[in-house]
């Protein structure tokens, strides 16, 4: 199955599954978690469906496209149910079935794997999905987003697209997974692969990236900060996030340039991390004061979250969210 | 009659840390459980799979045993007159307990006599106490991590979906009825994922053994050592298939035993050109991601390994091929590694250690490198000759495999990868041994570093850690102790023991490694020193065997040669049943309280004669012994340096029965105190046998 298929088998099934088929979101991004669609979306008590692919972006992690395994710019395929349905485990089954994957001649297994962001003040419970050894899924419960306790939990399903297609396919380099059934990874990627390598370790303006990391915190703060017409208060959440996420991608290019000095890394991150619990705070007020819309009005929890925000009050960030310091969107913690 | 019940707990799959835990605290609780309502004798098991936590109770009893109750009711002088009749207290008290009056009897209260009701009370049935009990023993397991799911209301390791719970005598036709996380319980289960997954209706099954009967034909072996035994036998049976033998790894094999319903075994084949890496990334890559089994034949790898899948067979060949493919992935990317590092040698990547950052307050560990080199090269110099050079380089190159490509892959092979790069650079033997074993010991089992070299290398490194860090504030506390420092101090004590360094001190080493740190603060050496006494006698407790006051006695008199120390322990653990060190204790005990409550020494000139025959009879005895004594010891020949001492028990016997030694006679008082002064030091070139608990 080439890598085309295998998206829009997914997209498909999905699809069919209630999920508002969104876009990639048009920033550079570590992982699909910081996609609002996933991480606003997450937080109080609004049900929601979404399933996307976004290009992650991990400039540390580029290999000048000699790696046969490892690329700076990846694809994930992202779905969020929220709340996570019971039969979630089920469903994602199928979702291999319609990848031409029939478990019951596979060996599929979910072995635990948390993940926590500390850049997001995020962290979540799960397991990675092994098919016959290799991984192909993280299988993750939301726990926590922007310092947040959440509830419902929403369950996120993340599917390393390059992986799977090499899998499948039986191929020795992600390059030479077939793309569309004319064109290569390697035909339509390599040469950014090289580019981008290069740029992150060996180009990228370090002054530069400094400065646009102070400009953007600072525009974050002026968006948060944003008075309405009547001089109340009235918070720009997107242009705040989206000035959030070119701090975390900024930081992630000092990294992989080696400008970050280790003293400064838990630091930085904090930076960026303050901001984006405050964009899910004031999300979260947005949506309360908007009376969570996407609320179906028989719902009794929503007539309660209504009337007082349904527990979802902002909490302290805390818990296991921010125990270490890591570069990218997401990192997994205590493997078993 | 006895019944039995049977509780299965269906989940998604918990997490494989999280069930010998589990198991343990199911069997406790549910014991408590039973006991907390009087039942005797029942029999409690435990099992799990990774999707099940499963609890069978045998011997149980249709209802609880009757209870006999007392109530008590008002003073027997108000509920009875004096002619003895009863009151309208007591009327009233009878008919509120709904009792005759006459059936009222009069008990000794604690605020003196009253009257009270005894009755007995009928058990109810023992389906009834476990509905009520078991919803919240299974809340209150504790687990490492726990998580909310769906609408967000429970918290338990992993989202529940079935419960069964069934009560009966042979046959377990009684539904037990509760709610547990919002799953009502019932009686139906399903099988393995992939073999039966359909619904089973376990309403009726013979027991425990029934249910396990079922069970195994829906593909879940239930019982944890059914697995083990099954995956024992699966994996010696492939290897010997291609005349290898597997490589031992309890470790792994239990956590696979744990992650699965049915074990089973594929073995694959690996790329010849893969057993070209270095052995120990060869296995690490196939053990760290992939849970691997390595095959060896005569001692080497052979090009197999062995996986292990959650299902009894591999019907299309997916589960071989599959975890080939993604062993040779997992190979490839650490040759990648391997060929990427060894485009520099060791040394180069050690200018790395400016940016990596061993603590805030502590600097870089190109920093680190530094201060151990230079530790390491004092330390080198104290215990013999030619090891300073060797040590120099080993301790230059030692941490800069924290920046390899390899071990950040692969962190657990932190100074495994140093070694074996430093050996292809062509590094001396002593110099690639050292950086390989720096990190041993892991704790108080395991092998400590080959050589000299590595054992000083060991020592200075982690003396340098915890002076960095006693100086920038991190003393372990309680239980918290994020760096590790009690083993790093641990392992200093067990190096200098078991290599021996016996000619390092382990305090001055310390003292050494704080100003190294240029912390003046001498509050920081103090507390290190506490420190490390303090593991050194844990470890002569728990490693050398000794008593906790053989020890005490030990590093009483001095401590920190540990090896030195470890004799003497064992000297004095070996004489000290024989009667003569009872006494010879006390007598010690007074010695020291007497030099103590005197203070400092008078002058020591002119000293006056001694004059009693019991106090002659003991300079006398100590004159003839100090020689002995200290030949003795300075021969290691403790047990004998400390037979010898036991000719001062009957002369100290007398003295402290004929001397006054606190007479009027200021300089005869000085005079004997000086003896005894004299005395005590003797004893203290071997121990303190103060600490020696009386009759331990």
């Amino acid at each position: 199955m080439d890598l085309q298929t295998l998206i829009l088998e997914l997209s498909r099934f999905w699809s069919a599954q209630g999920c508002i088929l969104q876009q990639p979101y048009d920033l550079e991004v570590g992982a699909g978690t910081m996609h609002p669609e996933t991480f606003l979306r997450v937080l109080g008590p609004e049900p929601y469906r979404v399933a996307y692919v976004q290009p992650s972006r991990r400039p540390a992690d580029a290999r000048f496209g000699e790696n046969p395994f490892r690329l700076g710019k990846h694809l994930q395929m992202q779905v969020i149910l929220k709340p996570s349905p019971p039969d979630v485990q089920e469903l994602y089954r199928r979702s291999l079935e319609a990848l031409g994957i029939d478990p019951a001649v596979h060996d599929v297994r979910f072995e635990e794997d948390n993940w926590e962001s500390p850049t997001l003040g995020a962290w979540g419970v799960g397991w990675q999905v092994l098919l016959d050894g290799m991984e192909i899924t993280q299988f993750t419960y939301f726990q926590q987003a922007g310092g947040i306790e959440l509830t419902p939990v929403a369950a996120e399903l993340t599917y390393g697209l390059e992986r799977i297609a090499m899998f499948l396919g039986r191929r020795d380099s992600i390059y030479d997974v077939p793309w569309s059934g004319e064109a290569s990874y390697r035909e339509v990627r390599h040469r950014d692969e090289v580019e981008l390598s290069r740029y992150a370790f060996q180009v990228a303006d370090v002054a530069m990236l400094e400065r646009h990391f102070a400009d953007w915190e600072r525009e974050a703060v002026r968006c948060l900060e944003a008075v309405g017409e009547n001089g109340a208060p009235d918070p720009l959440v997107i242009p705040a996030l989206e000035a959030t996420l070119k701090m975390s991608h900024l930081f992630n290019l000092l990294d992989a340039r080696g400008a970050v000095a280790v003293t400064e890394r838990v630091a930085l991150i904090g930076r960026v991390r303050r901001l984006a619990v405050r964009c899910a705070k004031a999300y979260l007020e947005q949506r309360q004061a908007m009376g969570f819309p996407l609320l179906s009005p028989g719902d009794a929890a929503g007539a309660a979250a209504r009337r007082g925000g349904g527990g979802n009050g902002a909490a302290p960030a805390g818990g296991g969210a921010q125990r270490r310091a890591g570069s990218e969107g997401r990192r997994r913690v205590g493997r078993s | 009659m006895s019944y039995q019940f049977l509780l299965e707990v269906l989940c998604e799959e918990i997490p494989a840390n999280a069930l010998a835990p589990a198991r343990q605290q199911l069997a406790e609780r549910f014991a408590a459980l039973l006991a907390g309502a009087g039942i005797e004798g029942a029999t409690v098991r435990v099992f799990s799979t990774v999707r099940r936590l499963v609890v069978s109770l045998a011997g149980l009893p249709a209802r609880l045993p009757d209870r006999v109750e007392t109530v008590n009711g008002p003073p027997a002088r108000v509920a009875f007159a004096p002619d003895g009749s009863p009151t309208q207290a007591a009327l009233g008290f009878a008919r509120g307990q709904g009792v005759e009056v006459g059936e009222l009897r009069v008990i000794e209260g604690p605020k003196g006599a009253v009257v009270a009701v005894t009755r007995t009370v009928a058990g109810r049935p023992t389906v009834a106490l476990l509905a009520e009990g078991v919803p919240p023993l299974l809340a209150s397991l504790h687990f490492p991590k726990t998580m909310r799911w769906g609408g967000g209301e429970y918290t338990f390791v992993r989202p529940v979906h079935r419960v069964v719970a069934l009560f009966g005598e042979t046959s377990l036709a009684e539904a037990v009825p509760f709610e547990l996380f919002g799953v009502a319980s019932g009686t139906v289960t399903v099988g393995h994922r992939v073999v039966a997954p359909e619904e089973i209706d376990l309403r009726g099954v013979a027991g425990l053994e029934g249910y396990l009967a079922r069970l195994a034909e829906a593909g879940v072996v239930v019982d944890q050592e059914g697995r083990r035994a099954r995956l024992a036998a699966a994996i010696e049976a492939l290897a010997a298939e291609v005349g290898c033998q597997v490589r031992p790894d309890p470790p792994l094999v239990a956590e696979h035993v744990e992650l699965v319903e049915y074990p089973g075994v594929v073995r694959g084949v690996l790329a010849e050109r893969f057993l070209a890496l270095p052995e120990e990334v060869l296995v690490t890559a196939l053990r760290h991601h992939q849970k691997c089994l390595v095959l060896e034949r005569d001692g080497r790898v052979a090009p197999f390994f062995l996986a292990v899948a959650d299902r009894p067979d591999d019907p299309e060949g997916h589960v071989v091929r599959g975890n080939e493919w993604v062993a040779g992935a997992r190979l490839a990317d650490a040759e990648f590694f391997f060929q990427q590092d060894r485009r520099r040698r060791l040394a180069e990547h050690a200018s790395g250690l400016e940016r990596l950052v061993f603590h805030q307050k502590a600097g870089s560990f190109a920093q680190k490198t530094e201060v151990i080199g230079q530790l390491g090269e004092a330390l080198a110099r104290r215990q013999a000759e030619g090891l300073a050079e060797p040590v120099r380089r080993a301790a230059r190159l030692a941490k800069a495999d924290l920046v390899t490509a390899m071990v950040g892959e692969f962190p657990e092979l932190q100074g495994v990868v140093g070694g074996i790069y430093a050996r292809l650079d062509g590094e001396e033997e002593a110099v690639w041994q050292a950086i390989a074993d720096q990190y041993r010991p892991a704790g108080l089992e395991g092998p400590v570093p080959r050589g000299m070299v590595g054992a000083i290398l060991g020592v200075a490194d982690r003396l340098d850690t915890l002076a960095a860090l006693f100086a920038a504030g991190e003393v372990p506390t309680g239980s918290k102790d994020p760096f590790a420092l009690r083993r790093a101090a641990l392992a200093v004590v067990k190096i200098c023991a078991e290599t021996p360094l016996e000619r390092v001190a382990v305090p001055e080493a310390a003292a050494a490694a704080v100003a190294l740190r240029a912390a003046s603060d001498g509050e920081v050496l103090r507390t290190l020193l506490d420190f490390l006494r303090e593991r050194e006698h844990y470890y002569l407790v728990t490693a050398a065997g000794v008593s906790p006051d053989v020890a005490a006695a030990v590093l009483g008199a001095r401590w920190g040669v540990v090896a030195d120390d470890v004799a003497r322990a064992q000297a004095l653990e070996g004489v000290r049943e024989e009667p003569v060190f009872a006494d010879l204790a006390q007598a010690f005990k007074r010695v020291r309280h007497m030099v103590a409550k005197a203070g400092a020494a008078g002058p020591a000139a002119g000293r006056t004669p001694l004059v009693e025959p019991a106090e002659l009879a003991l300079a006398s005895a100590l004159g003839a012994l100090q020689e002995q004594v200290a030949g003795e010891a300075a021969a290691g020949r403790y047990r004998e340096a400390l037979r010898g001492l036991a000719g001062m028990a009957a002369p100290l016997d007398r003295f402290f029965t004929d001397v006054l030694v606190l007479c009027d006679d200021g300089d005869l008082r000085q005079a004997r105190l000086a003896l005894l002064r004299d005395v005590e030091a003797l004893f203290l070139e071997i121990a303190d046998l103060s600490c020696l608990a009386a009759g331990g």
